[in-house]
């Protein structure tokens, strides 16, 4: 049999309310931290980050269930052109961009700012499930291997351009993971790692601008400028390091309240979760990522086709990424990049860019099951 | 039977490949380990934030957040000893900036603002701003420019939220209203120095502090500073102050009521300069004999110190540091000369004590004695300034004869023949010393000279020769080496008059708060009891007063009061052409005769003792018993 049926009781609700709890934390956190800037939000305001959020969460809530009614097998059909949309518009944001903070990454539709990279990732993601899968047998063949990295890397370059090293990083990722999933052999990916490795100091100093260039020094040395440009990063060590073990309560982190950290409500959240919520906040933090990725990769596991399988993987990947480089940067660890913080950090895009994920993670969950007689009674 | 071996290689290769479920299984669980792995890195990482430094990212949360600013208490008053006012505190309007509190995007926008509304370069804005963040404080407002315009510092005001980091701090200077009259005494407060910064830092001096600088005001910095306290003010990150955490208050300042009588300062500054006349410099200093408290202390040429106060009018204070006549020199302490004929007292009063002379020892000057050279035979000849016939010891003081002197401090040998006993440089030294010369007086005023008193030791050291007779008798009547201050023969004269003590002098007489409540009196102190008798020093007083009466010193008599008194006319430099050498005044006498209150030095650069230096001691007396008369019978005063 080769119907599909979507079957309720296969609906993961852990799935979704992980997701729902993340979206909750972060409007949270952007209450608090929005709170010096705008107030407490007095009625339906939707110029208030806190309104906005909540809209934004609802709609994606409504989105994801709506999506998860559809066969997922629609989006293997109109991946072809959904992707060429998504090149278009990234070809667009190139051109005719809003500016922000040295990088084009925004267009106005219909007076909201939209980050075409956040839905480009996904459909991605999309476009790559689809081709892998019809090529599964071939996957062991070099051909494949670059048709696919080419579908990755043509988004990758355009948003590098913009700049946003992180977001690119992110499709590279995207990419590896899915061809490993796939069945790509090792030695071809070992091979390419190589390559990528030999080029990677010559494409620093090529491709990276001098504003991606000073973003690592920076890094690097944030104390060399500590007033300037170093000044976020160590706003947002000391952000997270004093809030300690169990952080300084919900709006009464100092360095949150009085504006020491800047973009506090986008890619700093998390050190405003650092300082007001502190370690066990964190943990929690985690936790509720690690039970939506554990979930996501069950939908993988489960998925009755491999379109499904890779595009849950492709789907696990992008969020894992998301967040890891999101909180690394918070930590000092890595350079600072613009990714923000799936569901939690503020942004439209890309909260009902994660939203129709979880929708396509349902939709596949949903239908894992080759139907039976039982099904054709209970239907 | 044997495959051939392709066949059995693909047989092989097919069974090493898993079944599509095992190898996502494969998969899978490497990606699980990665998701582990990356949570694993950022939870090490936060433990190694949030616990284990956690302490040291709190302090530099609370030192984002906690900024002291220091409150200083009004800068204390200074008044003379009738509670006139000597200075005042005058509140100006300056720009400030928080080098800090400016973000480096808007650096540009803010220099440029202000450079606008100030009249300021934007370059030197721009360059002090960076300098100030690379320091070590840069929380200290800068201040860009002082003295503003009320209407720009509200313009400013106005405006601070579109400039941050611009403050308009309210500052107080220091005026001073007798100015050059009071600045020798007073000095001023300036701003502090880099050097002055780094060692006061440690006693709570901020980058931009004032104080004082000379003078009373360097002296009794601490009390006339009183004890800053500080608000523990919270910020946030654009400077703006949200509250006030903690507050410390400050301890108010004290006010100085100096001994300084400025009326009298006032007349004895013009008698000065009346007498100056060729003279480019001249002091005159009055002291209460029994306190040693000083009632007036004038050195001229003096100098505007409200050019010097900040805000420094640099023009003016290059010009001051280039005089020639260097007017910041208070003379009365800082420079030495010699003493000349004033020295007698003490030569004097040694003689008498050591029993080489009493009251009625006689000496006859012909007007010089000769000596034989104590190597390579010959004679040198030392003048008397007339041949003064045969002196008792009142008229050997009172006819100011240097022959007298020779004899009483060198003795006199002839035909190999000692006739008279002399002290002998030694022992002159030592009551020289004893007098207070050669060390410093102790006086609450910065800057002063030790002076100089010779003896054989010190010449072989310093000047490598040996001591000749004739240095012990140019050291008797007050010349050769020694040098002095007008303030130690102040001091000289003051224990001649009240009986051997030689007072610390001292400008300040008490400490007061708001209120007038006396926190510290600066009581009266004893530098050194003179080994001399009461009988031999009243001797010297009644030669003084003989000298005041009917002697040489009768240009400083007074017509009011008694005095004693006694001139001096020291030589100084190379012999001139006509076989002379130029001369300073000197002049210094005591009233009332009886009861001794006050003492006065007077000194003019080259000029006499009798023309020149006497009638300005004898004004300053009439004057100063002269008001007492009239306040005593009610006049205006």
């Amino acid at each position: 049999m080769n119907a599909r049926t979507a079957r309720l009781r296969d609906f993961d609700p852990i799935l979704l309310l992980a997701a729902l709890a993340l979206a909750a934390l972060g409007t949270l956190l952007i209450h608090s931290s929005s709170l010096t800037q705008f107030g407490s939000p007095t009625g339906f305001d939707f110029t208030h980050p806190v309104v906005r959020q909540a809209v934004f969460a609802s709609a994606g809530l409504i989105l994801a269930l709506a999506i998860a009614r559809v066969d997922y097998k629609v989006l293997g059909i109109l991946s072809a052109g959904l992707y060429i949309a998504s090149i278009a518009a990234l070809v667009f944001v190139l051109m005719f961009g809003e500016e922000s903070f040295g990088s084009r990454r925004w267009i106005l539709v219909g007076g909201i700012l939209v980050q075409p990279s956040e839905i480009a990732k996904l459909v991605t993601i999309v476009a790559l499930a689809k081709y892998l899968s019809d090529q599964q047998e071939a996957i062991g063949n070099v051909r494949v291997l670059l048709i696919s990295l080419a579908i990755a890397a043509v988004p990758a370059v355009l948003v590098f351009a913009e700049p946003d090293l992180g977001s690119a990083v992110i499709f590279g990722a995207i990419w590896l993971g899915m061809v490993t999933i796939t069945g790509a052999r090792w030695r071809h990916l070992a091979g390419m790692l190589m390559i990528a490795l030999i080029l990677l100091p010559f494409s620093l100093i090529a491709l990276v601008s001098d504003y991606q260039r000073e973003r690592i020094d920076i890094w690097l040395n944030p104390e060399s400028d500590p007033l300037g440009s170093g000044w976020n990063i160590l706003q947002a060590e000391i952000s997270i390091g004093s809030g300690g073990l169990f952080g300084k309560g919900l709006t009464e982190g100092t360095q949150t309240q009085l504006d020491y950290l800047r973009t506090q409500t986008t890619d700093f959240v998390f050190s405003v979760l650092g300082e007001e919520l502190g370690f066990i906040g964190a943990l929690v933090l985690f936790a509720l990522f690690i039970v939506l990725l554990w979930r996501g990769l069950r939908v993988a596991e489960v998925s009755r086709d491999l379109f499904g399988r890779l595009l849950a993987t492709g789907l696990v990947i992008f969020i894992l990424l998301q967040t890891f480089i999101n909180v690394a940067v918070n930590l000092g660890l890595l350079p600072v990049t613009g990714i923000p913080l799936p569901f939690v950090s503020q942004g439209g895009s890309s909260l009902i860019t994660l939203f129709i994920g979880i929708g396509i993670l349902q939709s596949i969950v949903l239908r894992h099951r080759r139907a039976t007689i039982r099904d054709f009674f209970d239907s | 039977m044997q495959l051939p071996p392709t066949n059995r290689r693909r047989w092989r290769s097919r069974l090493r490949e898993p079944k599509p479920t095992e190898l996502f299984q494969q998969r899978f669980l490497l990606l699980k380990v990665l998701i582990v792995l990356l949570f694993g890195v950022l939870i090490a990482q936060l433990v190694r934030m949030q616990i284990i430094e956690h302490d040291t990212y709190e302090a530099r949360a609370e030192f984002n957040r906690l900024r002291r600013v220091v409150v200083l208490p009004v800068r204390g008053n200074i008044l003379d000893r009738y509670g006139e006012d000597l200075v005042q505190n005058v509140p100006i309007f300056s720009a400030g900036v928080v080098p800090a509190d400016v973000p480096d995007d808007q650096l540009e926008s803010v220099v440029a603002e202000l450079s606008r509304l100030l009249g300021v370069a934007p370059e030197t804005i721009a360059a002090s701003i960076l300098e100030a963040q690379e320091s070590d404080d840069p929380f200290t407002p800068l201040v860009v420019k002082q003295d503003l315009e009320e209407r720009t510092a509200f313009l400013l005001r106005e405006r601070q939220a579109e400039l941050p980091g611009v403050q308009v701090l309210v500052e107080s200077i220091r005026r001073y209203p007798a100015g050059a009259l009071t600045s020798h005494v007073l000095g001023y407060v300036g701003r502090i120095s880099p050097e002055e910064y780094t060692a006061l830092r440690e006693n709570g001096y901020q980058l931009n502090d004032r104080l004082g600088k000379t003078g009373v005001e360097l002296t009794y910095e601490s009390a006339l500073r009183g004890v800053p306290g500080y608000d523990l003010v919270e910020i946030d990150a654009a400077g703006r102050e949200i509250q006030t955490v903690r507050s410390v208050p400050s301890r108010p300042a004290g006010n100085l009521v100096l001994a300084l009588d400025l009326d009298l300062q006032r007349r004895v500054t013009g008698f000065l300069q009346n007498a100056m006349g060729e003279s480019s410099n001249a002091v005159a200093s009055v002291m209460d004999v029994r306190t040693g408290e000083l009632l007036a202390m004038v050195s001229l040429p003096a100098y505007n110190n409200n050019l010097l106060t900040d805000p420094v009018d640099e023009q003016a204070y290059s010009k001051l540091l280039t005089d020639p006549s260097r007017p910041l020199i208070n003379r009365a302490i800082a420079e030495m000369y010699p003493p000349g004929s004033v020295f007698k007292l003490v030569t004097g009063t040694a003689a008498l004590e050591e029993g080489v002379a009493t009251a009625s020892t006689t000496i006859t000057s012909r007007g010089y004695i000769t000596v034989k050279r104590e190597y390579g035979g010959g004679e040198d000849i030392f003048y008397d300034w007339s041949a003064l016939g045969t002196l008792d010891f009142y008229g050997g003081v009172s006819m100011s004869s240097d022959v007298y002197f020779y004899y009483l401090s060198g003795g006199y040998s002839q035909n190999g023949q000692q006739i008279f006993r002399g002290l002998g440089a030694e022992r002159l030294a030592s009551y020289a010393r004893d007098y207070g010369l050669g060390a410093l007086t102790g006086i609450d005023l910065p800057g002063e000279s030790p002076g100089l008193v010779p003896d054989p030791t010190w010449k072989e050291e310093v000047i490598h020769e040996g001591w000749f007779l004739g240095d012990t008798y140019h050291f008797g009547i007050g010349q050769g080496y020694l040098a002095v201050t007008p303030m130690q023969l102040l001091l000289v004269t003051g224990a001649v008059a009240n009986g051997g003590q030689v007072m610390v002098p001292h400008i300040v007489r008490e400490i007061v708060d708001d209120a007038g409540n006396v926190i510290r009196a600066v009581q009266p102190q004893v530098t050194n009891e003179v080994a001399i008798s009461k009988e031999n020093l009243k001797i010297m007083r009644d030669a003084l007063r003989q000298a005041a009466a009917s002697g040489t010193a009768q240009s400083g008599a007074s017509s009011l009061v008694e005095i004693g008194g006694k001139t001096g006319t020291a030589q100084f430099g190379p012999k001139l052409p006509d076989d002379s050498y130029e001369t300073h005044a000197w002049y210094t006498g005591f009233a009332p005769f009886n009861n001794p209150e006050i003492a006065v030095v007077v000194f003019l650069e080259r000029g006499s003792g009798g023309a020149d230096a006497g009638p300005v001691a004898a004004q300053i007396f009439d004057y100063y018993f002269g008001r007492r008369l009239l306040a005593d019978e009610g006049g205006p005063q």
